[in-house]
C-alpha cells in the first residue's frame, strides 16, 4: 500500500450520538481534553531549541493548558522536534506507543516533513509519517514559537472538534506502520508494547491491522507477559 | 486458686514443658496451645479492665522476713494482654513453615519457643508484682530472659547480647541501690509504705530516686543515651523473637518505671523540683529526654539499609512517645501514652513478621536487595501498609489515635517546642517508613525473585490478625481507651472521658468512626470513577519509559541506594555517631582504668593484696 492509497483511507469516525445529553457530554470531554494537554519531555534535534521560550513566561504555553510531562504515560502530546536519526526513530516509537490514547503527534520543524537539509543522509529517516501518525506539521527551519504556539492552537481546535484521531489510524492500519518500521530495522524489530492486543482491547482492529509485516512480528516477538498478582 | 494463680502456674509449666519438648517437632504448636490457654485465663480476668477490684495470688513467698506476693491491676493486665497477644502471634508463625526453615538452617526452634515462653512468664511475674522485692525480682528475670532470646541464634546476635546485658547489669545495679535505700527509709518493700513516705522525701531524695529509676528501666526502654544496644540486639534475633522482643519487651522499663515514678513518687513531685539555673523541671527534662529519645534514633532508622534494623530503631524512637505522653499530668498525654504501648505492639509485631516473611521467601533483608515484591506477596505488602500507616500515625490506623493524643495534651498543655518536637519525629518516621515500603515492594521485581510466592498461612495468620486489630482499634479506639483508662484509674491519674470513636472532653474531641467513613467515602469515590472508566491494562514492569531506553531485566532502575539523597545533602553531616563516640570512649576508658589495675595487682606479689584484704575486712566487721 502506497502512502496515496493510505490517505484515501477514511477513519470511520464515531458517528454523532442520538442522545442530545450524551452529545453535551461528548462536547464538554473533548473541550476539556484540548485544554489541557500534557506534552512529553522527549525532543528530538534542534528544533528543541524553540521550546523553552514557548513554555516560558515570553510566550507561556501554559495559559492554553499545556504543560511538560514527564512520562509517557500521563502524556497527551509527542513532539518531534527536528530530525530523526534511525536510532533515534527506534526510541520515538517505542516511546509513541507506551503513551495513553488519545494521543497526538506534532512534526516541527522541515525535517519531520521531508528530511529536510538530511535529504541525502542515509541514517535519517525522511518522513515522520511513514512511521508514525502524525496530526500536524509545523514547518519551518525551524519555526519560531508564535508558530509553534498557532500549531498548538489548530491541534486544539481539531481536538475540539474530533477531527485529532490519527492514534486510531495507528492501530487500524498498523501493518503498513510496521511494514515501514521492519524496512528500516530489520525483521527482528520489537517494542514490549502489545500494539495488535491493545487495538482489540480498544475495539479498533481494521482490515489493515493484521497483514504480511504483523505475521512476520508475530513470529519473532518475544512477549513481555505482565507481572500478575500471585497468592 | 483464682485465675492469676491459675495463669503464673500455667506459665510457669509451659516453660517448663516447652524446656523439655525441645527436640520434638511439634514442639512449636504445643507452645502455641499453652499460650493460647494462657490467654484464655487472661480473658477470664478482663473484668479487670472495667473495673473490677484488682486479683491477689493465694500464694506467697518469704525471704528473709521480706514478703514478696503477686497481684493484677487493670495496668498489669493491659500489658499483660500485649505479652500473651503478641508472644502467641510470635509463636503460631514460629510454629508452621517458618519454624521447619529454621530447622532446616541449622537453627533450633523448640529453643525459641522456649526463650518465648520463658520471656513471657517473666513478664507475668513483672507485670504481677505486688511489692518492690517482687518488681527486682521480675525485673532480673525479664533481663536474663531476653538475653536468652537475643543470644540463642549465636553470631552477631551474640555479640550484640553481651552488650545488651552489660547495659542490663548496670541498669539493674542502679535499680537495686535505689531499692535498698527505700528499704532503708521504710524498713520494708511495700509499695504503700513507699507511697506513704513519698511526700514527705526531700527534693535531693526524690531527684536521687527518679535518676536511679530512670536509668535502670530506661536501659530497657531505650532511653537515650543508653539506646545503643537495643537495635542490633532485636534485629539479630531470628525473625518471631525479634517480633516479641521489639512489641513488648522494652515497654517492660515503661512499666517499671510507670510504678516507681508515677504511681509512687508521683508527678506532682517531678513538676516542683526546678532545675538550678535554668526553667526547667525536672519533668520537663524528663520529656526533652524522651523528645530526644523520639527523634534520634527515628533518623538513625531512616538511614537504616537491613530492614530489621530500620524497624528496631523505630521501636527505641517510638518509646519515646509513651514516657512523653505518661509524663504529661493531662489525661489526654497519659492516656495516648498508655494506648501507644498497646498501639504499637500491634504493628511492630506485624512489621517484623512481614520482614520475616519478606527474609524467609528472599533470604535477605538488605534494602538494597530488593524491590517489586507486591506482585509475588500481595497480602504480606497490604500488611507492611497497613502497619506502616499506623507507624506513622495516620488515619485511619491505631496509631494515629495514639499520637493525636499526644500532641493534642502538648498543646493543651502548652509545650509548643515538645509539640514540635514530636512532629519532627513523626516526620522521621513517615519518610523512613516509605523508604522501607519501597525498597521491599515497590519498584522494580529483580529476576531472581520472579518465582517467589506468598508465604504459607501458618505465617499468614497471625500477620493478618493482628493487622485486623490494627484497623478495627483504629476505627473503633474505645475498645481499647475503656482498658487505658482502667489503667489510669489504677495508676491513680486522672482517668481519660471518651467513647467508642475516640475521645469526648473538654480538652479535644476525635470520633475516629466519622473520620475513617469520610475517608473511606472518599476512597469509594475515587473507586467509582476508576471502575467506571475504561478498563486499564496491566504492562510488564521492563514496559517502562526511561527517556526512550529499551528497557532489560539488567539495567536497575529502582531506585533504592542512598535514599533521600536531596534531604540528606542537608542534613547528612548532623549525623555525627556522637552517642557511638562516647559509648565506646567510655569503654575505652574503663579497659584503660582495668588494665592499670591488673599491672598495680600484677607489679607486686598478689597475695600481699589478699592478705591486706583480709586485714581490713576482719578489722571492718570487729570494729
Amino acid at each position: 500500500m502506497t502512502q496515496n492509497e493510505l490517505e484515501k483511507i477514511e477513519i470511520s469516525t464515531q458517528p454523532k450520538r442520538t442522545n442530545p445529553l450524551a452529545n453535551v457530554f461528548d462536547d464538554l470531554v473533548r473541550f476539556c481534553r484540548s485544554r489541557s494537554m500534557f506534552m512529553l519531555h522527549y525532543c528530538t534535534g534542534c528544533g528543541a531549541i524553540e521550546l523553552p521560550p514557548a513554555m516560558t513566561s515570553r510566550f507561556d504555553m501554559e495559559r492554553l493548558g499545556i504543560q511538560p510531562m514527564v512520562t509517557p504515560r500521563q502524556a497527551d502530546i509527542l513532539l518531534i522536534t527536528g530530525y530523526v536519526s534511525i536510532k533515534t526513530l527506534k526510541r520515538v516509537i517505542l516511546t509513541y506507543e507506551q503513551m495513553g490514547s488519545p494521543k497526538y503527534v506534532i512534526g516541527i520543524c522541515s525535517c519531520t516533513v521531508n528530511g529536510g537539509m538530511y535529504w541525502q543522509s542515509y541514517a535519517t529517516a525522511k518522513k515522520l509519517d511513514e512511521y508514525l501518525p502524525v496530526d500536524l506539521y509545523i514547518a519551518g527551519c525551524m519555526p519560531r514559537p508564535e508558530a509553534v504556539m498557532e500549531g498548538m492552537q489548530q491541534l486544539m481546535q481539531k481536538i475540539k472538534t474530533g477531527e485529532a484521531d490519527s492514534w486510531k489510524k495507528y492501530y487500524s492500519h498498523y501493518d503498513y506502520y510496521l511494514g515501514n518500521q521492519q524496512q528500516l530495522f530489520g525483521n527482528n524489530w520489537q517494542t514490549p508494547t502489545d500494539i495488535i492486543g491493545e487495538a482489540e482491547s480498544y475495539q479498533l482492529m481494521g482490515p489493515q491491522t493484521l497483514g504480511e509485516h504483523t505475521k512476520i512480528l508475530q513470529q519473532v516477538q518475544k512477549p513481555l507477559e505482565p507481572l500478575e498478582m500471585k497468592l | 486458686m483464682n485465675f492469676l494463680d491459675g495463669l503464673l502456674i500455667l506459665s510457669l509449666l509451659s516453660v517448663i514443658v516447652t524446656g523439655f519438648a525441645q527436640k520434638l517437632r511439634s514442639a512449636g504448636w504445643l507452645s502455641s496451645v499453652l499460650l493460647g490457654l494462657q490467654c484464655l485465663l487472661l480473658m477470664g480476668m478482663a473484668g479487670l479492665a472495667y473495673g473490677s477490684p484488682a486479683v491477689s495470688s493465694s500464694f506467697s513467698v518469704s525471704v528473709l522476713g521480706q514478703p514478696l506476693h503477686w497481684q493484677f491491676n487493670a495496668l498489669s493486665w493491659f500489658f499483660a494482654l500485649i505479652t500473651l497477644a503478641s508472644a502467641l502471634a510470635s509463636s503460631v508463625y514460629a510454629a508452621g513453615a517458618w519454624g521447619e526453615d529454621y530447622r532446616l538452617q541449622g537453627g533450633n526452634p523448640g529453643l525459641l519457643q522456649f526463650a518465648l515462653n520463658l520471656n513471657v512468664f517473666a513478664m507475668l511475674l513483672l507485670l504481677a508484682s505486688g511489692d518492690l522485692l517482687s518488681l527486682f525480682v521480675g525485673w532480673e528475670l525479664v533481663s536474663w530472659a531476653s538475653l536468652l532470646m537475643m543470644v540463642l541464634a549465636g553470631g552477631a546476635a551474640g555479640r550484640f547480647g553481651l552488650r545488651y546485658i552489660v547495659y542490663a547489669t548496670a541498669g539493674a545495679m542502679a535499680v537495686m541501690t535505689g531499692l535498698v535505700m527505700i528499704f532503708q527509709l521504710t524498713g520494708s518493700f511495700q509499695f504503700a509504705d513507699f507511697a506513704a513516705i513519698a511526700p514527705s522525701l526531700s527534693n535531693a531524695q526524690v531527684v536521687t530516686f527518679t535518676l536511679l529509676f530512670v536509668f535502670g528501666f530506661g536501659v530497657k526502654m531505650g532511653l537515650l543515651p543508653f539506646h545503643l544496644w537495643q537495635a542490633d540486639a532485636y534485629a539479630e534475633t531470628p525473625g518471631p523473637g525479634a517480633a516479641f522482643l521489639g512489641a513488648i519487651s522494652s515497654r517492660m522499663g515503661l512499666f517499671a518505671m510507670l510504678i516507681l515514678v508515677i504511681q509512687l513518687i508521683g508527678l506532682g513531685r517531678l513538676i516542683n523540683i526546678e532545675v538550678p539555673y535554668s526553667f526547667f523541671s525536672l519533668r520537663d527534662v524528663l520529656m526533652w529526654v524522651a523528645a530526644f529519645t523520639i527523634i534520634f534514633p527515628t533518623f538513625t532508622a531512616m538511614r537504616q539499609n537491613d530492614a530489621r534494623l530500620l524497624l528496631a530503631w523505630h521501636g527505641i524512637g517510638q518509646g519515646g512517645y509513651m514516657l512523653m505522653g505518661l509524663l504529661m499530668v493531662n489525661p489526654l498525654g497519659s492516656a495516648g501514652g498508655l494506648m501507644h504501648v498497646f498501639n504499637y505492639a500491634s504493628y511492630q509485631a506485624v512489621l517484623f513478621l512481614v520482614v520475616t516473611a519478606v527474609i524467609y521467601r528472599t533470604r535477605t533483608a538488605d534494602l538494597n536487595q530488593l524491590g517489586g515484591l507486591v506482585t509475588r506477596m500481595p497480602l504480606s505488602f497490604l500488611m507492611m501498609l497497613i502497619c506502616i500507616i499506623g507507624l506513622a500515625g495516620i488515619p485511619p490506623m491505631n496509631g494515629f489515635v495514639s499520637k493525636w493524643l499526644i500532641y493534642r495534651s502538648l498543646i493543651v498543655e502548652g509545650m509548643p517546642l515538645l509539640f514540635v518536637a514530636s512532629v519532627v519525629g513523626t516526620l522521621g518516621t513517615i519518610l523512613s517508613v516509605y523508604k522501607l515500603i519501597h525498597n521491599t515492594f515497590l519498584g522494580q521485581l529483580r529476576l531472581e525473585h520472579e518465582q517467589i510466592r506468598e508465604v504459607p498461612w501458618s505465617m499468614m495468620i497471625p500477620m493478618l490478625i493482628l493487622s485486623a486489630v490494627v484497623f478495627i482499634t483504629g476505627f473503633l479506639p474505645g475498645i481499647v481507651l475503656d482498658w487505658v483508662a482502667s489503667a489510669q484509674a489504677a495508676l491513680g491519674i486522672p482517668v481519660l472521658e471518651h467513647t467508642l470513636g475516640g475521645v469526648e472532653s473538654p480538652s479535644g474531641n476525635l470520633d475516629m468512626i466519622w473520620i475513617c467513613s469520610v475517608l473511606f467515602g472518599g476512597f469509594a469515590v475515587g473507586a467509582l470513577v476508576f471502575y467506571s472508566g475504561n478498563k486499564s491494562r496491566r504492562v510488564h514492569q521492563l514496559d517502562n519509559y526511561a527517556g526512550g531506553h529499551f528497557l532489560t531485566a539488567d539495567d536497575r532502575y529502582h531506585y533504592s541506594n542512598n535514599f533521600y539523597a536531596g534531604l540528606m545533602h542537608h542534613i547528612g553531616h548532623w549525623y555525627r555517631g556522637t552517642f557511638q563516640w562516647l559509648e565506646s570512649s567510655l569503654g575505652s576508658a574503663i579497659s584503660l582504668l582495668s588494665a592499670a589495675t591488673q599491672m598495680l595487682f600484677n607489679s607486686f606479689h598478689p597475695a600481699l593484696f589478699l592478705l591486706l584484704a583480709a586485714t581490713l575486712s576482719l578489722l571492718f566487721f570487729a570494729g
